[in-house]
């Protein structure tokens, strides 16, 4: 992508970004969200015509992206929490159309259940414990920090040259070379899906079953060559028999996961489990509320009886 | 045109050749940049901490998206290994921030960093 638009679009982007974080009135946003936008089409566009490849296939991520960054620029722009919050649940659901598109079909909906709904609810559930109503007077809904951004133009500065930077390193020739060439891979494709389903005996198995009832043991891997992938199974009668796998029988994307989380990974998926448990203790240790207890409720939460009364009784 | 409404009446499950997508790899990545950076401009641009945490939320997200595209790439199924360890983190962290949040707003009935200025040093 030729420099000189990258850059002026990301110096469209900032100014549009800036008019939206500080105005106050509504003209003013209305022409930052324009600047913004063009800044938006104009990097979008550059990097559309910037590579060759299917064109239908890249709508979908292109409309998600787009859905995904303004509805981020809602989350730090908008002057009330609770809309940011929201908003910040469209960023969720349109990246994870990103992902569908990108055929992770585990990790999307893992993304949606757990953000969605599980984090965003705690956020909101703080938001209503902490959030003040505006005391100021003005109808706005806001509290005045809600509505003053903290050094909004160093920010920007920092942010774009951040951006910049980084679309230029994620577009440039070399890398451009690298992903046209993934491109190329569809054979090493197949044969890394055929190389997963061979780690699960079990389920090479229960495929060799279908294809062939009689099977009685699996001999040896899968053979593929290029087009077709085939197996050696032994049938009950004795004698030798070679199948060919039909494509349906690739490990589907939730499988591969699995068997990459569980054989690749084991230490880091133990390391994950202690992360969490961690800090359910710490979340449990904050946020308690530190109650004092006279002397009468500590013994009689050790289990002793109240002392005036056992005085009395002696 | 033709292409797109072909696609959407075929039933066929995609080829392999059509998994692999140059152009849709290199849109979600500078996707997950402009995510990123937009995060990173809220953190530091807002006053409120909750919305400041929610920020990092949407660069994790950034993360995540340039994480499953590269995984896409490098037909590599890590990238997507890697985003349940983020969403660990992101959870890990969302519960720990939020606890210490509650904590400092009952200590001073406000939600702006501001208010906390004199932890720095200078």
């Amino acid at each position: 992508m030729p420099s000189t638009i990258l850059y002026t679009s990301c110096i469209a982007g900032a100014i549009g970004l800036y008019l939206l974080a500080c105005g106050t009135r509504g003209p003013v946003r209305g022409l930052g969200t324009l600047i913004a936008l063009g800044g938006l089409a104009w990097l979008i566009s550059a990097t559309f015509s910037s590579i060759e490849g299917p064109i239908e296939t890249s709508v979908l991520p292109l409309i998600f992206g787009v859905i995904a960054v303004m509805a981020g620029v809602r989350v730090t722009t908008h002057r009330r929490p609770v809309f940011a919050a929201l908003y910040f649940v469209l960023v969720v659901v349109a990246s994870c159309g990103m992902f569908l598109t990108l055929h992770a079909e585990f990790m999307a909906f893992a993304l949606l259940i757990v953000y969605a709904g599980a984090i965003l609810i705690t956020y909101l559930f703080v938001l209503m414990l902490a959030q003040q109503s505006p005391t100021d007077g003005t109808d706005s809904g806001s509290t005045w920090y809600d509505r003053t951004p903290r050094e909004p133009a160093i920010a920007l500065l920092a942010c774009f040259i951040l951006l910049s930077s980084l679309v230029q390193a994620l577009t440039d020739q070399s890398a451009r070379a690298e992903v046209i060439e993934s491109a190329g891979k569809t054979v090493a494709a197949e044969q890394v899906a055929w190389a997963d389903l061979a780690r699960m005996p079990r389920q090479l198995e229960r495929v060799a079953t279908e294809i062939e009832p009689d099977t009685e043991e699996v001999l040896g891997g899968i053979n593929f060559d290029g087009t077709a992938a085939t197996i050696d199974v032994k049938l009950t009668s004795g004698e030798q028999k070679t199948l060919t796998i039909p494509e349906e029988a690739m490990p589907t994307n939730t499988q591969t996961i699995g068997l990459a989380l569980v054989s690749d990974f084991p230490v880091s998926l133990e390391l994950a489990g202690v992360i969490l448990l961690m800090a359910m203790f710490g979340a449990v240790v904050l946020a308690r509320r530190q109650i004092e207890l006279g002397e009468e409720e500590i013994r009689e939460s050790a289990g002793m009886t109240p002392s005036v009364q056992r005085g009395g009784d002696e | 045109m033709t292409h797109f409404t072909a696609l959407l009446a075929s039933n066929d499950p995609p080829t392999l050749a059509e998994l692999v997508n140059p152009r849709s790899i290199q849109i979600c990545l500078v996707f997950s940049a402009l995510l990123f950076v937009i995060g990173l401009f809220g953190f530091m641009t807002r006053r409120n901490m909750i919305v400041m945490f929610l920020c990092t939320e949407l660069m994790f997200q950034g993360v995540a998206l340039a994480m499953v595209a590269f995984g896409r790439m490098h037909l590599d199924v890590s990238g997507q290994v890697f985003v349940i360890f983020i969403l660990t983190v992101a959870a890990a962290e969302a519960a720990l921030a939020l606890g210490l949040v509650v904590l400092l707003y009952r200590r001073r009935a406000t939600l702006d960093v501001g208010a906390w200025s004199e932890l720095k040093e200078c």
